[in-house]
């Protein structure tokens, strides 16, 4: 049984790296055949012309598409990405000096996110159909739809213009640098107060709303009311039986969503002005950065595809159905 | 009711601690947050708010106008160019070079340099060091900004400077550079930061544009970097050797990475930040009227923005012919489509005065050079009809577009997409071309492919803008030749401009460049090639605290060490 669980896990994963590999040839044929040239930025009438055709000649422009394909596959054979044109140096060393904040950041915000919403759920089912109840419905519609960018500058607006509470933006103090530890975690947690509310708001929406309404489905399963019968505690049967059915199907949209804020957080950090990957991300498709583009997808579909393969693995273990399934 | 019953049945409750202490825990921390204090605002330093961050502290390397902004506080020069508001024009100023001395015939240049610089790790700065930069910035390994600039040096095959008939070092301190026979050398061939020989010794050439010492710079400026927060902060820090440094230059000018225009606004009134520039005129309208503690500077900039018209037939290029194009290819029919624009709408709805009339590439900063008797086509619909209509362009089929021999005047006018003054600016002018019966669709394309299409040569009609080099250029946007004149995007083309960017460039007495200019500012007035719309002020906004700075066409930050603050 063990060993059927495992070969599918092992197929799974197989099968994520195939996917990845695809995606990113993909890109990489993608970049190249649309419009735009990354050595437009060497033309200009301060610069002589002959430096454009140098450029170009020292990133391997001029060599036709198949033999730059070749090239890619064979450096990446050895996990290299190539030199980004834009930041002068390999592309997995520019992605380590993005990618630890959007890692920290993306981390805290998904177990706020958790927390709260679960939180929340747990509160509007003790009070349902009351006032609250009905208020946090309403709200977490509102939030929902609710564009980050605008919930953004609307709490930039209140918070740093009209209160003054929180800066709006960056991650630290000019003059942080030579304060306490303590200090210094204070200081970004002043930074990133308003940036983890507006990028949690829709994340804690959509999952209070799965949750709320699984745990009221599941409370009307007859297996609870079984459970009930049998002088189970409320409390018992609430976490131990009515907690993991509802949590189930939120697994899924959890993993695709930790994954998308692993990719990046790119409004978010642009408002805030925060050094995260998907401002790097998108920096890198708009100089024509070809290997930098590259490497942010690969980087990019790895959280997605990943993602979601450990929230399928955690099903599996919170399932047992699912395993049953494998084993025909 | 249902709902009802499972309330009661499943009264369910967090652990009772948790419950009581969770909220007070939530204001607890949010109160110890907010009880940071905000950062101090009276510290000898000032912030200014940029758009991106910088790639390389290599001069040599610094592409973007941050880099530039940043390098030049950076790095010394052999001399420095500054704007001279009473000539209206460059001034040199010696900076690294204590005294330089013309041969009789300007064929060399003797160097003095200044004894007292050193580099921020206290080695002195060498003839040697200068020498090393040249050879450097001309290689063709290297890919330096500067590559391919020193056709006054004596070059070798690969275009790159020969050191050893170019280069005498007499001592330390003094050295002579010899130009190239029958050139024409300048203050500006010598104007390149000098750069330490010694941190790139042993590292190839090839190897320079990703060397560390590029992002861990030892330089020789009035401002040494201390910090590089990548994406979020650039510390610079006095460096109170240098002999630009005054008792009341500023302690730090830190460098803020802020994206969002709209941030760098919020941030500038929150006095996060205490500069700007490139401030959109509304929002300098209302910080104006509404901000006691923001001052607002304008200078008349090198900006202007212009309708492209294909002076060629772009699909006959695409056979390698050239003919004139059906709709652009006429002159008249060039100036009735600038009488049919009103210029001063856009100028007055959009730029709220900060700017003004364009009729020749000639930027006003060059008061000396303007020719004073180039009026700008005024904006005359009923003119423009005429004109058209004396050029054969008539409605005679009554669907309110003119045409001749069976074509209609209607065209796509390209502008590239996320540009809001464009985007005001295309409309005006499709309004205004509908009223003297032309049809114009606006097309927007994303920015890369905009510019691919302008060296292609595949648009008929196009809305954009040249920010203007200084000293003049005009070889590269108006010469006949296209391989000589790459950015001739319009495919003008006229003998006598071409004869006059020859003697242009091979002229070295003021006064005669400045005849030139005028007589090119004639031709081009005449001919229209494109229709100029109008010069875009650059608008700084700054805190009052920050004195003398001096707002000026090369910029604000340009020499931000003569800046201080109000005590």
């Amino acid at each position: 049984m063990k060993n059927n669980i495992y070969a599918k896990i092992l197929k799974r994963f197989f099968s994520s790296l195939l996917t990845i590999f695809l995606i990113i040839t993909f890109i990489f044929i993608l970049v190249r055949i649309s419009p735009g040239d990354p050595t437009q930025k060497y033309i200009s009438p301060e610069l002589s012309p002959q430096l454009k055709e140098s450029v170009a000649e020292s990133f391997n422009l001029n060599e036709p598409l198949p033999l730059q394909y070749l090239s890619f596959v064979i450096n990446l054979a050895k996990g290299d990405f190539g030199i980004s044109y834009n930041h002068r140096m390999p592309v997995l060393k520019v992605i380590w000096e993005f990618l630890p904040f959007t890692l920290i950041f993306a981390a805290i915000v998904f177990i706020f996110q958790i927390l709260v919403s679960l939180f929340l759920a747990i509160y509007s089912v003790k009070n349902i159909n009351g006032f609250v109840d009905k208020l946090l419905n309403k709200l977490a519609i509102l939030f929902y739809v609710t564009p980050v960018f605008v919930a953004g500058l609307f709490l930039v607006l209140i918070f740093s213009v009209q209160l003054n509470l929180f800066p709006s933006s960056g991650l630290s103090s000019f003059n942080s640098y030579d304060q306490s530890f303590l200090n210094k975690l204070i200081d970004y947690a002043h930074h990133l107060f308003l940036p983890l509310i507006t990028l949690s708001l829709g994340g804690i929406a959509i999952f209070y709303k799965y949750l709320r309404d699984n745990i009221v489905n599941v409370m009307q399963e007859p297996f609870v009311l079984n459970l009930h019968a049998n002088g189970y505690s409320n409390k018992k049967i609430f976490f131990k039986h009515i907690l993991p059915n509802a949590v189930n199907p939120l697994i899924s949209i959890a993993g695709i969503e930790l994954g998308l804020l692993l990719s990046g957080t790119l409004i978010t950090e642009v408002i805030f002005s925060l050094p995260g990957f998907g401002r790097l991300m998108i920096d890198s498709i708009m100089l024509r950065d070809y290997p930098l583009v590259v490497g942010c997808s690969f980087i990019a579909s790895v959280a997605v595809v990943f993602s979601n393969l450990a929230a399928d693995l955690i099903k599996f273990k919170i399932d047992k159905r699912m395993i049953q399934e494998i084993n025909g | 009711m249902q709902n009802n019953k499972l309330k009661l049945n499943f009264n369910i409750s967090l652990n009772k601690p948790m419950k009581r202490n969770l909220p007070a825990l939530i204001v607890f921390l949010s109160l110890l947050i907010i009880s940071c204090q905000s950062e101090p605002t009276n510290l000898n330093r000032v912030i200014i708010g940029i758009d991106e961050d910088v790639q390389s502290f290599n001069p040599m390397f610094s592409f973007s106008v941050n880099e530039g902004r940043i390098s030049e506080l950076l790095y010394l020069s052999l001399v420095k160019h500054s704007w001279d508001n009473k000539i209206s024009d460059l001034r040199t100023e010696f900076m690294l070079a204590e005294n330089i001395i013309w041969s009789e015939d300007s064929s060399s240049i003797t160097i003095n340099l200044r004894r007292n610089v050193s580099w921020s790790d206290g080695k002195p700065v060498t003839s040697e060091d200068v020498v090393f930069s040249f050879d450097a910035y001309s290689h063709p390994k290297v890919n330096s900004k500067f590559f391919g600039l020193f056709d006054n040096f004596i070059l070798d095959s690969d275009n790159h400077i020969d050191i050893s008939k170019s280069f005498e070092i007499m001592s330390e301190n003094k050295i002579i550079i010899h130009f190239k026979n029958n050139s024409i050398p300048s203050y500006f061939d010598i104007d390149m930061p000098i750069i330490p020989k010694h941190m790139f010794e042993g590292i190839d050439y090839s190897d320079f544009e990703t060397a560390d010492i590029n992002s861990n710079p030892v330089t020789n400026g009035p401002y040494k970097l201390t910090r590089w927060n990548k994406n979020s902060l650039i510390e610079l820090t006095l460096n109170r050797n240098s002999f630009l440094a005054a008792d009341n230059s500023i302690d730090k000018i830190l460098f803020k990475i802020i994206p969002d225009y709209n941030s760098q606004l919020i941030q500038l009134e929150n006095e996060e930040i205490d500069f700007i520039d490139k401030v959109k005129p509304d929002d300098a309208h209302k910080l104006n009227e509404t901000d006691k503690n923001i001052i607002i500077k304008s200078v008349v900039g090198r900006e202007y923005d212009y309708v492209g018209w294909s002076n060629i037939d772009i699909e006959k290029f695409e056979q390698k012919k050239i003919e004139p194009n059906i709709f652009f290819g006429n002159i008249n029919v060039r100036k009735a489509l600038t009488h049919a624009i009103n210029r001063n709408e856009i100028l007055n709805e959009f730029l709220y005065g900060y700017g003004s009339l364009a009729s020749t590439p000639v930027a006003p900063i060059f008061e000396n050079a303007i020719k004073k008797s180039i009026e700008p086509y005024q904006y005359n619909p009923e003119l423009a009809k005429l004109i058209l209509a004396e050029e054969g362009w008539t409605d005679t089929d009554f669907n309110g577009i003119i045409e001749k021999d069976n074509v209609e005047f209607k065209f796509d006018l390209f502008i590239p997409a996320g540009n809001p003054r464009r985007d005001f600016a295309a409309t005006v002018i499709k309004n205004n071309l509908k009223a003297v019966g032309i049809d114009v669709s606006i097309k927007s394309l994303e920015l890369g492919q905009f510019i691919d299409n302008l060296y292609d040569r595949k648009m008929n009609a196009w809305m954009a803008a040249w920010y203007i080099p200084i000293p003049i250029e005009l070889s590269v946007y108006w010469h006949s030749n296209f391989e000589q004149a790459p950015l001739n995007f319009q495919s003008y083309q006229n003998e006598n401009v071409d004869r006059i960017i020859t003697e242009f460039n091979n002229e070295s007495d003021e006064q005669n460049k400045i005849n030139l200019l005028k007589e090119f500012q004639k031709i081009i007035h005449n001919e229209e090639p494109v229709t100029f719309l109008y010069w875009v002020d650059n608008i700084v906004a700054y805190n009052s605290r920050i004195k003398n700075i001096d707002v000026n066409p090369l910029g604000a930050i340009h020499a931000c060490w003569d800046w201080s603050l109000v005590k």
